[in-house]
């Protein structure tokens, strides 16, 4: 794979555009056809690819214009899911829960031809995006299996067979996001096992992403994750996680969050510096990947192209610097 | 008085059909500046009877204002409390919702009652009395960040004497149940001495209300029985199916009035009524049934609210067969 130093990317998600907002409510209402509805998908998807070539994003993602919550999505699309009323996760955010109810099963692909969509449209590498297994078993209800663990572990199987698929359909980078696995330290034994089904005779470069957790009590623990890359949320609390470091080396390579998802304020291009040089004292040039710290999907389109354009132009600046 | 049913704080916000969602309609609205700051609260108000409405029409007999103004445990508190800025989202204990954190800039002080005004709105919306539900002083120190005090127990101490003038201004306001949620201990069992201390401060000269002190997000090994100690005439724990506690509280007596959170709030599986009947007779053998209150074990909104009221439902349904059972 032929990367810069401080290969940038994004953690998946970004905005959709009015037009695709309004046409989900559309298809929502039965307005509009699942085909119309999939041609909008496709427009937004490729305005974004060729917003990140534009701008010189290094490994592409599709946005997941075609998708709404990371795990009601799957959910939606493996067998033994039903989806429950609205939950709320902060503020004014809402999202419906997936509930086992029966054996879960893959019946197709999920994600591939969406994959092979996108990488038809660039020559650089368009990662594949799957949610984890312990994260779509820690969201969802389960009315089902007698243990989490068993629900866990079923959706591990489940997530290999659409990893194997996305590899074999040719993607070289598949992400395994595993947000909820930060937040129960005494079950972080059982999201390692899962991911070690999920990656398990991969050949594809596989990361994962995790977000808005109490690190400390996680680390050094979670460098078992068998994945090649831990892409971590960093800007939403100041780097405080960087002095972890201090204590217990990074082993793997680092996805380094350096935009504040949350924030509709731009960051400078000093800032995004400042950010990589902190993680350059901790951390080798060639194992850092520059990415924001989450999906950017809850920002304006606007907002976040600006957010992006910054992270890009930053970082070719810190190569310089590097030589 | 007999055996009674209450939930353990907020109550889901929203609902599934379009009135049931005018919350998120109007914040929205809110958000754009397309409505004022009157026009939100008027609907939070409307809300919050419509969720006291829905508690007493599923037969529950202590009630809450549902906790629908607060954004999360700590924001609505801690904004009114002078000294704390807010800053980025943080994950709240090992659930999918999240809290702003909360950031101790100066020396922490308490201007005027923060909860009174909701106390006495939703009490005279209701027929059952309503339980004040607060975020206990422990639980905000220990998630907030600390960038003023030299030592973690002067802020911990701070928050100790705000909290009390807090309880103190809801007995003052008639309010005679009060419960206060420290799950933050259940993971800092090393604090115990500190927080027995801080109670005391909390407590100190009331008497008037009832308090629970409201544990969940974990269980009691290691802090039972001396937990009994804490100066509160209640206490309430998760006590699901298979829940830990169940075997905690076998190894000494329960000397304090029970809140018993056996339904679970945070999966839509029902449990069998026959099960709760099963589970509260066996509960007889550590505390009065008499003076026994029955709960979720956390608050609800982490169920769709159609699963919220059929939860609620289920633990009156139970109280009612207990009730009945005992008078016959
Ligand atoms: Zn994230």
């Amino acid at each position: 794979m032929n990367l810069p130093v401080l290969p940038t990317t994004t953690v998946g998600s970004f905005p959709k555009p009015d037009y695709l907002t309004k046409a989900r409510f559309q298809f929502s209402k039965n307005q509009i056809s699942k085909t119309e509805l999939e041609e909008l998908e496709k427009k937004a998807t490729k305005e974004w690819v060729d917003f990140q070539e534009e701008i010189g994003i290094d490994i592409l993602v599709d946005g997941e214009m075609y998708r709404g919550d990371m795990v009601t999505y799957f959910a939606e699309n493996f067998k033994g899911f039903e989806i429950s009323g609205l939950v709320r996760s902060y503020g004014n955010r809402y999202y419906r829960k997936p509930v086992a109810v029966a054996e879960i099963e893959r019946v197709n692909p999920v994600t591939v031809e969406w994959f092979k969509f996108t990488q038809s449209l660039t020559q650089k590498p368009v990662k594949g995006m799957l949610t984890g297994p312990y994260t779509i078993m820690d969201w969802s209800f389960d009315e089902f299996y007698p243990t989490r663990r068993d629900l866990c572990l079923r959706l591990a199987e489940v997530v290999h067979d659409e990893a194997k698929d996305l590899e074999e359909a040719g993607a070289q980078y598949i992400q395994i996001d595993e947000p909820a696995v930060s937040v129960r330290p005494e079950e972080l034994e059982l999201a390692i096992e899962a991911m070690g089904i999920v990656t398990s005779g991969l050949k594809a470069y596989t990361l994962t992403h995790i977000c808005y957790g109490d690190f400390p009590k996680i680390y050094p623990k979670m460098l078992d994750i068998p994945v090649n890359q831990i892409d971590l949320e960093l800007s939403n609390n100041e780097f405080d996680l960087l002095d972890l470091f201090k204590k217990a080396p990074f082993t793997r390579d680092i996805g380094l969050g350096v935009l504040d998802v949350h924030s509709h304020r731009t960051e400078t291009k000093d800032e995004v510096k400042a950010r990589i040089q902190k993680a350059l004292k901790f951390i080798p040039k060639e194992k850092i990947y520059v990415s924001p710290d989450c999906g950017l999907k809850t920002r304006e389109v606007e907002e976040a192209k600006a957010k992006l354009r910054v992270m890009v132009e930053a970082t070719k600046e810190m190569r310089e610097t590097l030589g | 008085m007999a055996l009674e049913t209450t939930l353990a704080g907020a109550y889901p916000k929203i609902g599934d059909s379009t009135e049931e969602q005018k919350l998120r309609r109007a914040l929205h609205q809110f958000d754009k500046g397309e409505i004022s700051e009157e026009d939100l609260d008027l609907i939070k108000n409307g809300v919050t009877e419509e969720a006291i409405r829905q508690q007493i029409e599923a037969g529950l007999d202590v009630v809450t204002d549902g906790l629908i103004r607060w954004d999360d445990p700590l924001t609505y508190l801690c904004r009114n409390i002078t000294g704390f800025e807010t800053s980025g989202l943080l994950r709240y204990f090992d659930t999918n919702t999240f809290y702003r954190q909360p950031i101790v800039e100066s020396r922490l002080e308490w201007i005027k009652p923060i909860l009174v005004s909701d106390y006495q709105f939703a009490q005279a919306k209701s027929t059952k009395p309503v339980k004040a539900v607060l975020t206990g002083p422990y639980t905000i120190a220990k998630l907030s960040r600390n960038r003023f005090y030299r030592e973690f127990k002067q802020l911990a101490f701070d928050l100790a004497h705000i909290i009390h003038k807090e309880v103190e201004a809801l007995e003052a306001a008639g309010c005679r149940y009060i419960q206060l949620d420290e799950p933050a201990i259940l993971n800092h069992k090393h604090d115990f001495n500190l927080f027995l201390q801080m109670y005391e401060i909390v407590a100190a000269q009331l008497s008037k209300a009832e308090k629970t002190l409201q544990l969940n997000f974990g269980n009691l090994e290691g802090l039972y029985p001396k937990v009994l100690n804490i100066p509160v005439e209640r206490l309430g724990f998760e006590l699901t199916k298979n829940h830990k506690n169940w075997d905690v509280i076998k190894s000494a007596p329960f000397t304090k009035k029970m809140m018993a959170g056996v339904v679970d709030a945070r999966n839509t599986k029902m449990e069998s009524e026959n099960d709760l009947v099963q589970a509260v007779h066996q509960l007889g053998e550590y505390t009065s049934l008499e003076q026994l209150w029955l709960s979720t074990s956390h608050s609800l909104e982490f169920l769709p609210r159609s699963n919220a009221r059929k939860k609620l439902e289920l633990l009156a349904s139970a109280a009612k067969q207990l009730r009945g059972a005992s008078v016959s």
